[in-house]
């Protein structure tokens, strides 16, 4: 017993000796590489204590880890300021703590032999091999004692090799390491990281330590490489670039990082990830940019390319719908935009949607808002047809060349390109449904345009007034080119809502034969005034604006011959002067100056009678031109502006025929009229004024009828038996005003809330 | 395409259906709305304004009608008030005309029926509101004494004086 005693004794020496981490946790023997320990080894197997001595020494080695090993990694993630500090730090920690696991491996190698000789198969902590109960031991204790900060360490260890791995990074034009700033060849920095990497590889530590601040760090890196490289940059594609840089930059140094990891199977995930994140991101960019890509239409299409490309891959349909509705909203509805600009940035969108979504629900869903908004702006339509119309390369312009009838979707069935379901394929189901999907989109955009207001008439007669506007106002009309414009408009409108347009044109046309004719008539003369007209066919012309004028006796004699030379030409026809449209050249022979001017006929008439008699008074001129005084005031005001009427006393003028200093005479305080911008049309409030007519024919029915009634009434009659078409409307207050109006006007009578018309 | 419609948006084609049905109804009435939309307007339009009729209320198949006295008669410078009514099958069948307004005259009896042929038997779809009221208009002045509902103003119709005095005794304006 005793001796056996002793025998122990003497055993757990020579054990105490092969293991010397049984003594203290602490004492680690530096050389004993050769030294098996085959005599412990005999002993423990001889006494069967295979596994209460592998259980002592793990629990030893978890000791020493937990105790000293790891507070004293743990203790060197600190913050600093130094980043070249960080780098070397890190570095060093690592090799600390590899140092210590090769010394702990050591040990796990002699419990290796003494499972081995002793047959001892069961494994510790689920591992059969030792190594890997090491590696798993030393990931537990690491993490088990996880500082808040440590992440910031390791960031900024890999954030800084990644700078000097950055090819565009480029400090090395001066030959210069980031980290160390030693000259490149003397630095070895380079090799400290690749060494730091093999080690935490060898540990199995990459991963669990590395992993996520690598990912965020890489992912965060994608992101600002994308960021700098699509700033206001929408005229190149970048997928290819970013793939290419994904996999030459971030993937290859990754593939350095991971290169001692042997999972290349999950590099290989890891690689999927991260171009799914290049193209989430990507298209992330590219959708907060897509307002300013659309403006920039067409020299943003490789963008818009790339955009197409990437929705498929990515899910983001719904948040591009989202974003660029809430940018047009924002950026584009508001009043601050001319009515011109909306259209154009609409014009834009519907070009740029039509590439990114041909089903054209994705484009329906986003201009909603804009079709009600421009429905509510007043000059829409004739933004649209001006522009339509207008010379110069223009988007409308071009749109109209392209062809295609206008399609109103009214009556369109829904049964329509039944014959081609072979082709049809279902509306993607991630944009927003919304309430008119069953009906056929079109992307023609003046089809549009027209759909905006439902109605092909409202179009037709805007283009009627401008064309007319155009007509009148150039006397020199390029008939050819309205033509032309007519056809094309043809095309879309369709013959018979144009034929108005047709006969204006033909009027302009047949007016110059006439003219021609009459000049060539023997009994008419034109030697003191030349006089040529144009004969429009009222019916077919809109309403002109109606300005009473009587012109000067010699012009109403000149009209007077001409008309007669028309009706013998004409026979039964006879014409009817528009005195206030038109023209005048003049050539006015002052004492000291002529002067050559084109000017419209009242201010010729104006100057005509100045010419009769020197001094006229305001009231007198007034009562001889039927013009009235305030406006013949303001046409009186041309003159003076030129410096040939003077008012010396309030409301009497004079003919000025010496100019009294020739630097100053046009006098700033005058408002010179623009009279040219004047259209010949009737203006909108004109014709608003028609229409409230055609509203107080209906009040007068209502009133003879019913008697008396409160204003709701009226104005709920009127929207259900007067209100005929989508713009012709008339809410509470306009209507009210109308009444009060009349009201003054003695036409109504207003007592105790109801209005009445009276006895 | 019936197919095409969204998924998310699946009760459509229901409400289609539905509609549908109902549309037949609403389609004939739909003309006549429509005619009667027409009438107004140009009853609005008219330079007449010794006849006018109006929409009541809500219901555009009830209206009101004025007529003024024709000149140089008896009636001359009063108002008399007229109510429609348009059957659904209208223009094809004549609307009910009656007088409001109390009116003395052979051929009108205490409750405001009229006896006018084109309102019965020669009743046209060719005749619209203006003629109506116009037609009445003139039977103001020249009534059809030989067949009365109102037989104290046939008999009285020859005495003018008399039968002035017993006009505006029974006028009343609504």
């Amino acid at each position: 017993m005793n001796n056996q005693n002793l025998d122990l004794k003497s055993a757990w020496i020579t054990i105490k000796e092969a293991f010397p981490i049984l003594e203290s946790p602490s004492k680690i023997p530096d050389n004993d590489f050769d030294s098996a320990p085959f005599e412990a080894i005999s002993i423990i197997k001889r006494l069967n204590l295979t596994q209460q001595i592998q259980d002592l020494v793990i629990i030893k080695i978890e000791e020493r880890l937990r105790k000293e090993i790891v507070p004293d990694f743990w203790s060197h993630f600190k913050k600093t300021e130094n980043e070249a500090a960080v780098f070397h730090e890190f570095y060093s920690v690592v090799k600390f703590l590899f140092h210590n696991y090769v010394q702990l491996d050591l040990i796990i190698n002699k419990l290796i032999l003494l499972r081995e000789a002793s047959n001892f198969t069961k494994p510790v902590y689920n591992q059969t091999c030792l190594h890997e109960a090491l590696k798993l031991i030393v990931r537990a204790v690491l993490l088990s004692q996880l500082p808040i900060d440590h992440e910031w360490m390791i960031v900024n260890f890999y954030e800084t090799a990644l700078k000097m791995q950055d090819p565009e990074e480029e400090n090395s034009t001066s030959g210069e390491c980031v980290v160390c700033m030693q000259e490149e060849f003397s630095c070895s920095c380079r090799e400290m990281f690749e060494e730091t990497n093999k080690k935490l590889g060898k540990m199995t530590l990459l991963e669990p330590l590395v992993g996520q601040a690598l990912t965020d760090l890489i992912y965060s890196y994608i992101q600002t490489h994308i960021q700098k490289i699509c700033k206001d940059n929408f005229d190149n594609s970048h997928i290819e670039s970013l793939e290419k840089w994904l996999q030459t930059v971030v993937i290859s140094w990754l593939k350095k990082i991971y290169f001692h990891n042997s999972a290349v199977k999950a590099m290989d995930e890891f690689d999927k990830k991260l171009i799914n994140y290049l193209y989430n991101t990507y298209t992330k960019i590219r959708i907060d940019q897509l307002f300013n890509i659309i403006i920039e239409y067409p020299d943003s299409l490789p963008a818009l390319d790339d955009l197409r490309l990437c929705l498929p891959k990515t899910d983001l349909k719904p948040h591009l719908t989202r974003s660029l509705q809430k940018a047009i909203e924002t950026r584009l509805l508001h009043p601050g935009v001319s009515t011109f600009d909306v259209l154009t940035a609409y014009v834009a969108t519907i070009r740029s949607l039509r590439i990114l979504d041909p089903c054209g629900l994705l484009l329906e869903t986003i201009t909603q808002p804009v079709h009600q908004y421009l429905r509510s702006r007043e000059d829409t339509i004739r933004c649209v047809v001006g522009s339509l119309t207008e010379e110069g390369p223009n988007d409308l312009a071009e749109e109209l060349v392209r062809g295609e009838a206008v399609q109103v979707d009214e009556n369109i069935s829904v049964d329509e390109g039944v014959e081609d379901w072979e082709t049809w394929t279902p509306d993607p189901v991630d944009v927003v449904p919304s309430k008119s999907s069953g009906l056929p989109r079109t992307s023609d955009i003046i089809s549009m345009l027209v759909n905006v207001y439902g109605s092909k008439e409202l179009f037709v007669n805007e283009y009627r007034t401008l064309l007319a506007d155009r007509l009148l106002s150039q006397y020199s009309c390029d008939t050819e080119k309205e033509i032309r414009y007519l056809e094309l408009l043809k095309l879309r409108f369709g013959d018979s809502q144009l034929h108005f347009c047709e006969v204006m044109l033909k009027d302009i046309a047949d007016s110059k034969r006439i003219n021609q004719h009459i000049q060539q008539d023997l009994s008419y003369s034109d030697d003191d005034i030349p006089m040529s007209a144009m004969i429009l066919s009222a019916q077919f012309w809109p309403a002109f604006k109606d300005e009473k004028l009587e012109l000067h006796e010699k012009l109403v004699k000149q009209m007077e011959s001409y008309t007669g030379a028309f009706e013998t030409l004409k026979g039964s026809r006879t014409l009817c002067w528009k005195n206030h449209l038109g023209i005048v050249d003049l050539e006015i022979e002052l004492a000291d100056r002529t002067l050559n001017l084109s000017v419209s006929p009242v201010h010729a008439t104006i100057l005509m009678h100045f010419q009769d008699q020197n001094t006229w008074s305001l009231e007198a001129l007034s009562k001889v031109m039927h013009v009235p005084s305030t406006i013949l005031r303001r046409k009186l005001s041309f003159w003076q502006s030129h410096g040939i009427i003077t008012e010396p006393e309030p409301d009497v003028f004079y003919l000025q025929e010496e100019q009294e200093n020739n630097e100053n005479n046009i006098q700033d305080d005058i408002v010179v009229e623009d009279f040219e911008s004047e259209s010949a049309m009737a203006s909108a409030q004109d014709q608003r004024e028609e229409e409230l007519q055609t509203f107080w024919s209906y009040i007068l029915g209502m009133l003879m009828n019913l008697d008396t009634l409160p204003l709701e009434r009226i104005h709920q009659m009127l929207k259900m038996f007067a209100f005929q078409g989508p713009t012709i409307e008339c809410n509470l207050q306009e209507l009210k005003v109308f009444l009060d109006r009349k009201v003054r006007e003695h036409q109504l009578i207003y007592s105790n809330g109801l209005y009445r018309l009276p006895k | 395409m019936a197919q095409n419609f969204n998924p998310f948006v699946e009760q459509v084609p229901e409400n289609v259906k539905q509609a549908e049905s109902s549309k037949k109804v609403s389609n004939d009435n739909h003309a006549v709305t429509k005619r009667l939309h027409k009438e107004l307007m140009t009853l609005m339009m008219s330079e007449d304004k010794s006849i006018s009729a109006f929409p009541e209320g809500d219901n555009l198949f009830k209206w009101v009608g004025t007529i003024m006295g024709p000149k140089d008669t008896v009636y001359e410078s009063l108002k008399y008030k007229l109510s429609l009514q348009f059957p659904n099958s209208y223009p094809y069948a004549a609307p009910v005309v009656k007088f409001i307004t109390p009116c003395f005259h052979p051929n009108v009896d205490t409750s405001g029926n009229i006896c006018l042929d084109i309102l019965k038997e020669k009743w046209s779809a060719l005749y619209d509101v203006r003629t109506i009221l116009l037609s009445i208009q003139a039977l103001l002045g020249e009534p059809n004494t030989r067949s009365p509902l109102n037989t104290t103003a046939a008999d009285k119709w020859k005495k003018k004086e008399e039968y002035k005095k017993l006009v505006l005794e029974s006028y009343k304006e609504v």
